[in-house]
């Protein structure tokens, strides 16, 4: 293979990567920036996500509703449980947070066990997708592309949320000074359930997507909840646009990565962080720590 | 690490669940008789819990196949005795004594790891029993470990590769690239692999591993590609083995590449779909099997359970009815008498006859390779394109490795 075709599709993987990584941290990192807990049970909703959308898939023959429909589900459980629990612990220290949602993980895992059961299962490419295009005569699957694609689309939906809807103006300014903004009169705990519940959404969102990928398994929840705690430190804890640019170069080492040094394939993510975090402490976007 | 501790937590309530149920017992109401005991420590949770239903299911089909013919040795009805050991072989070692001492059992099966099986044989001399093995593939078991009162009409692991072997040798496949998980067995079954090509005279271009738990196999994709070769031998297990497979269907790596592995397990199969068309690997049991006793096994299994029977689950039947015409024949289930009804015994069951060697007590059996196509309803189903005489694939007596 020449160069120039092999760095063309080695970028595109490296794009269609990203837009997981970043489903995965966006949700994580809003969390954080709002609420200042650390969501164990991230990686849960994302296999959630997988999981719902396989369902969906099954009965309606539609990815697009799936895409819809596990965010939805994910997204109402995780406000249901900010409500429900959450709320009541925010006095608490953090270690509290860990505890009850590392329970959480607990519970909804042993719930999925018992209702998908332990096979993984297959999320077939919609139709649309399910082709292949050649990128200088080497071919090249076009959900791939789909995926970069709606990774820059989604990437632009929560900036303009961010920038200009009252929510998300609501948000932003939580996250700065929470006080303040329920000192004008705005229920901060609101602000707080929605955000959660998104977070949780973002995270389903990623698992569908990326159930064609890999399958909708009872293992994705670990794999995912490491990866998203390392594109939140790299970005730098609640930031947007921090977990955006973490979730690329990630996504750029892993490929370029385990294609020049495959026996350091695990270790590239790490050492990023590591350099990252030498650098700049507090994450590439975030506060000093 | 917090995920280590939940899977702890899980794998201990889990126990905690199986053994307030445990034993099951399987009893026909019309049985009078005295039941024969036959004692199931195995790993139903676990990383080879799925393997474990699966020889479980086994011998529920085939307990009760027999007792709806009036059972054995005159009325006697089977009555299985089942127990999760979490793939421990401290535990199923204490559970086998367990049900030795408490409930008398002499016989026993469906140990589903190897490492479980090798704890458990030093102790049957002293126990008094025998244990027919379902699955075991550690070639030791019949090699330098073998006990006078254990048997394997099942596959053993170097059987297994050695099809693969032979497979290649009559293959028109000249290059090969491999693809391992990162850790001792992707690389030991490399190195096996490795060998085997050179012995056939055949290219071996490069391999590279990748981590346990990876999930985007894009750049893995690009290097088998690259390195022209014909054919690619994965050593992938769950997760990244159906991961694998998807994303090879979506880069259309099939089309240009011959995807080899050790088993097709039908677990794979159903997890993958479509993207496990074409891969070609060695088989324990491939249910197509055209012969009589394999076709009325398929067709009452499909009616007990809505489905073809899986690899382990033929095998493991297969060891049932080993196991069921030694205790014709002896008469009776003391060890003595059935040991020497085992040794050279010939059984024709779903694969043919197969004869228990007296010298190692392996049964010398057929090696199946198959290629995973589509059915004629669109399936993806196992079909055998080799099979390899009983000569050829059986090791000489006690060992693991071959002549040529």
């Amino acid at each position: 293979m020449d160069l120039l075709p092999f760095l063309v599709t080695q970028c595109l993987n490296a794009f269609s990567q990203a837009a997981l990584l970043f489903f995965l941290g966006v949700g994580l990192t809003l969390i954080f920036g709002i609420m200042r807990i650390v969501n164990f049970a991230h990686g849960t909703f994302y296999m959630l996500g997988a999981f719902v959308g396989y369902t969906t898939v099954r009965i309606t023959g539609s990815f697009w509703l799936a895409l819809v429909v596990a965010p939805l589900v994910a997204g109402s459980i995780g406000a249901a449980f900010e409500l429900g629990l959450l709320r009541r612990l925010y006095r608490r220290d953090a270690s509290a947070f860990l505890m009850v949602t590392f329970g959480l993980t607990l519970v909804l895992e042993e719930v999925i066990r018992l209702t998908w059961g332990v096979q993984a299962l297959q999320v077939e490419v919609p139709d649309l997708f399910a082709g292949i295009v050649f990128l200088f005569d080497e071919p090249f699957p076009v959900y791939r592309l789909f995926l970069a694609g709606a990774g820059v689309v989604v990437a632009i939906a929560i900036w303009q949320f961010l920038e200009r809807t009252r929510l998300g103006l609501l948000i932003r300014a939580t996250s700065q000074n929470s006080e303040m903004v329920h000192a004008l009169g705005v229920d901060v705990n609101m602000v707080r359930s929605g955000i959660f519940g998104i977070g949780c959404g973002l995270a389903a969102l990623g698992g569908v997507l990326a159930a064609p990928l890999v399958t909708a398994s009872l293992g994705m929840a670990a794999n995912a909840i490491i990866d998203a705690f390392v594109i939140v430190i790299i970005g730098g804890m609640g930031s947007f646009l921090g977990s955006l640019i973490a979730a690329v170069l990630v996504a750029f080492v892993q490929v370029f990565g385990n294609y020049y040094f495959p026996d350091f394939a695990l270790a590239a993510m790490y050492l990023l962080m590591l350099l990252v975090l030498v650098i700049r402490p507090g994450g590439l976007l975030g506060k000093e720590a | 690490m917090p995920p280590r501790a939940g899977l702890t937590r899980r794998t201990i309530l889990q126990t905690a669940a199986a053994a307030a149920t445990a034993p099951v017992v399987i009893r026909p109401a019309s049985a009078a008789a005295d039941p024969i005991k036959v004692g199931m420590p195995l790993a139903l949770t676990g990383p080879v819990g799925s393997v474990g239903g699966q020889l479980r299911r086994a011998c529920e089909f085939w307990a009760k196949q027999v007792n709806a013919k009036g059972g054995l040795l005159g009325g006697r009805p089977i009555q299985l005795l089942i127990e999760d050991t979490g793939g421990n072989p401290a535990t199923t070692v204490r559970k086998a004594q367990e049900m030795v001492e408490r409930d008398g059992v002499r016989l026993l099966t469906a140990i589903a790891a190897s490492n479980e099986a090798l704890a458990t044989v030093p102790k049957l001399a002293e126990w008094d029993a025998i244990f027919v093995s379902g699955d075991n593939g550690d070639g030791r078991l019949t090699g330098e470990s073998l006990v006078p009162n254990f048997f394997r009409p099942n596959v053993s692991g170097p059987m297994g590769t050695r099809t693969v072997a032979l497979w290649l040798r009559d293959s028109s496949l000249k290059s090969f690239y491999a693809l391992g998980m990162d850790y001792a067995w992707g690389h030991n079954s490399i190195d096996v692999f490795k060998d085997e090509v050179k012995k056939a005279g055949r290219n071996f271009i490069g391999d590279v591993y990748s981590p346990m738990g990876t999930k985007d196999f894009s750049t893995y994709i690009t290097k088998i590609r690259q390195s022209g070769a014909d054919a690619v031998y994965l050593v992938l297990s769950g997760d990244d083995y159906n991961a694998f497979l998807s994303q090879a269907k979506q880069y259309r790596l099939g089309d240009k590449v011959t995807m080899l592995t050790e088993l097709v397990d039908e677990m794979v199969l159903q997890a993958t779909g479509d993207a496990s068309l074409g891969l070609v690997g060695g088989s324990r049991y491939p249910n197509t099997l055209d012969n009589p006793q394999n076709k009325a096994f398929v067709a009452a299994w499909k009616a007990e359970y809505g489905r073809e029977p899986y690899m382990f689950e033929g095998d493991q039947y297969q060891s049932c009815v080993v196991m069921q015409a030694g205790i014709e024949k002896a008469g009776s289930i003391e060890a003595a008498k059935l040991r020497a009804a085992l040794e050279g015994l010939t059984v024709n069951s779903i694969k043919g006859p197969i004869t228990i060697r007296a010298c190692d007590h392996q049964a010398e059996q057929p090696g199946f390779v198959v290629k995973v196509e589509k059915d004629e309803t669109g399936k993806p189903v196992p079909k055998v394109i080799a099979t390899y005489p009983a000569a050829k694939v059986t090791p000489p007596c006690n060992k693991m490795t071959y002549n040529d």
